[in-house]
């Protein structure tokens, strides 16, 4: 009797998404599959529209990365209209950036990943929420978390003119200065988050690694995929989330390759399948060779991890000693090739790796905050229109982001392309469920621990897929089991959210 | 007291709390703060610390209503309902916060405003007709919660 197991949709996971794994009939896990229901359109949406909405519009397709999408689409508006971004505009521009890192980082570990772990993959589900990550934490924590929320969501609406949905930038520049008394704020908050960050990896440090049994699920191998590793880094191979060159690492550590974003289309690819509405980026240079791990096949990830693991060093000094402290850990530090730290692929570290970019960018903001450029009130020019192309890309905190436009001599679109951080991680969120559900399921047992650690799989890379809608309204969370081929329900489960 | 329209202003019916809360704003309402807002959790969270009451007005999914209806209740019939899959839903924001001892209106001072929405996932900045004619009786229901909270905490005039 073979079986069908549908979770549907998955809880905590930003948007929709279901999980379908069938099962043989021995009840072994046969196949598993990532689904995503998601809104399409958004890039014909755009076409027709004035450029400069770009912004504006785009930062509407998802409720929690919109200073992504914003500052990607600045970026493309800057090349479109051949506007260098000046100097005190690329400044503040990252500075929100940075603010924003903070708060989704703290988000996920807290909100989203954290409960797993802190409370425990084999919890009631009742309680592996952010209430039993505070009861577990404590009180203090638990304000922290809602604290540093709120200053940093008060800072990027400051300098981003609105809440949430910033409506600051323009091409080449941004629309409003920062005075001084907002950079003496923004000194304060970064000294807060730092502090934070800090007090967060010692949270990871005693309560995961501290816990033999959550150590083991880190480090071992249900959860370990070797595939090429991508991200953003700067002239000295650091991590940079605003802006640099993209680089690739093989599972072994070598550089694949390295280009201005510009470039994307020479190197990535998509792969479709009938079954997902989201196609399956991979390396043109390797190559489409299924959803498998090793060198020769062209999967590779875009994540917290990835970023670590495609780098040399951080550009800040608290993210660095932690940056060499998780390589350690793993036994990975200066042992690839050329001495170079060999790419970690347990991916439940990408929830460690999380946190070392919430330093990094707590870090990163202080510098920000710090530099004299940050308040010069020249932070506008003139543009002009002209038919063109325009390429952005940011490391958003799903992975990289790319908003590609061409606009004819009125500065109206003609065509927008979009690759977001989650479409980068589709396949190997695919693999890790599959993984994780052949190494899990047995014999036809399923119950709510076990769903939930299939779910993990999928939670490390925090997906978001696209969720710009909402309702007040019923939120059916149900896990369907049925029988393959008649589609019979053997079994329903309510989950909550 | 704040009144908060969420919603995403692309996504056809589902931008009808934004909408009647730009509606609302040209009036006069000393002490009423008006934001739009995309989702719940957490961030409503934020909007709602340091408030004596807030109206809340949102797209609504049932199929067993008429779209344009206008639905009116309290925070109690949305338990457990109210979602926002990023963090956590809105009972449960609302548990955190009084937990942390936030400033949180009480959940009797806390009301909904539902309009049933026809269709929330076509990309368009205009309302469907049933829902357009709907946007008076929300601002409406919006305006008679305004005057009952007035008449009963002369503290906080409207």
């Amino acid at each position: 009797m073979n079986q069908r197991i549908t979770i549907d949709p998955i809880t905590r996971l930003e948007g929709h998404g279901r999980i379908e794994i069938f099962l043989d009939d021995a009840g072994e896990v046969v196949s598993a599959y990532f689904q995503v229901p998601e809104l399409r359109g958004f890039e014909s949406f755009c076409v027709g529209r004035q450029s400069e909405e770009m912004p504006n519009i785009t930062n509407r397709i998802c409720g929690v990365c919109p200073e992504a999408h914003h500052i990607a689409a600045a970026k493309a508006l800057d090349e479109m209209f051949g506007a260098p971004c000046l100097p005190a505009a690329v400044r503040i521009r990252e500075l929100i950036y940075s603010a924003f890192f903070v708060t989704d980082h703290t988000t996920h570990f807290y909100c989203l990943g954290g409960p797993d772990f802190i409370v425990g993959p084999d919890a009631p589900k009742e309680e592996r929420n952010i209430l039993g990550v505070i009861r577990k934490v404590g009180l203090d924590a638990g304000k922290e978390v809602i604290a540093c929320r709120a200053r940093n969501h008060g800072l990027i609406k400051k300098l981003g003119g609105r809440g949430v949905h910033l409506c600051g930038a323009l091409p080449g520049g941004w629309s409003v200065a920062v005075t001084p008394e907002i950079a003496e704020e923004a000194r304060q908050i970064a000294r807060q988050n730092i502090e934070f960050a800090l007090f967060s990896l010692e949270t990871f440090h005693q309560i995961v690694l501290g816990n033999e049994a959550y150590r083991d699920l880190v480090m071992g191998d249900l959860y370990a995929h070797q595939t090429y590793s991508m991200g953003t880094v700067d002239a000295d191979n650091a991590p940079n989330f605003y802006d640099g060159t993209i680089r690739v690492v093989d599972p072994a550590g070598n550089e694949l390759t390295r280009y201005r974003p510009q470039k994307y289309l020479d190197h990535i690819a998509e792969h479709v399948e009938p079954w997902s509405y989201v196609k399956f980026p991979y390396l043109k240079k390797i190559g489409w060779k299924g959803f498998v791990d090793g060198p020769e096949s062209g999967v590779y990830q875009a994540t917290p991890l990835a970023r670590l693991n495609v780098a040399d060093r951080m550009a800040t000094p608290r993210a660095q000693a932690e940056f060499e402290r998780f390589f350690d850990a793993f036994g990975c530090r200066g042992t690839g090739p050329g001495g170079r730290n060999r790419p970690v692929h347990h991916r439940l570290a990408t929830h460690w790796a999380r946190l070392v970019e919430l330093l990094y960018a707590a870090e990163r903001m202080q510098e920000l905050a710090d530099h004299p450029e940050l308040c010069d009130p020249n932070v506008r020019q003139i543009v002009s229109y002209r038919a063109g192309v325009g390429i952005g890309s940011v490391e958003a905190p799903r992975g990289t982001l790319t908003h590609h436009y061409s606009c004819d001599e009125r500065g109206i679109l003609t065509s927008v392309n979009l690759v977001v951080g989650t479409t980068n991680n589709n396949a190997p969120i695919g693999m890790s469920i599959a993984k994780a559900a052949k190494g899990l399921i047995h014999n036809g047992v399923v119950n709510d621990g076990i769903l939930n650690r299939v779910e993990m799989a999928f939670r490390l890379y925090d997906p978001c897929c696209s969720c710009a809608t909402h309702a007040i309204g019923t939120a059916p969370l149900e896990i369907t089991i049925r029988r393959a081929g008649v589609g019979t329900i053997l079994d329903r489960i309510s989950r909550g959210c | 007291m704040v009144v908060i329209g969420l919603g995403s202003p692309f996504l056809t019916d589902d931008s009808v709390g934004p909408r009647v809360v730009r509606e609302l704003a040209r009036e006069e309402y000393p002490g009423v703060r008006f934001v739009e807002a995309h989702a719940g959790g957490l961030l409503l969270l934020e909007e709602l610390s340091g408030t004596r009451g807030a109206i809340i007005i949102d797209a609504l999914l049932d199929e067993g209503l008429s779209p344009g209806e206008v639905v009116v209740s309290g925070i109690e019939g949305a338990s457990h309902n109210a979602a926002c899959s990023h963090d956590c839903g809105l009972t449960e924001a609302l548990d955190i916060g009084r937990t942390m001892g936030m400033p949180l209106p009480d959940d009797t001072d806390i009301s909904l405003v539902a309009v049933v929405a026809k269709d929330v996932t076509t990309f368009s900045e205009a309302l469907t007709p049933e829902v357009e004619t709907a946007v008076q009786r929300a601002c409406t229901a919006v305006r008679s919660i305004l005057a009952r909270r007035h008449a009963g905490s002369p503290a906080e005039a409207p």
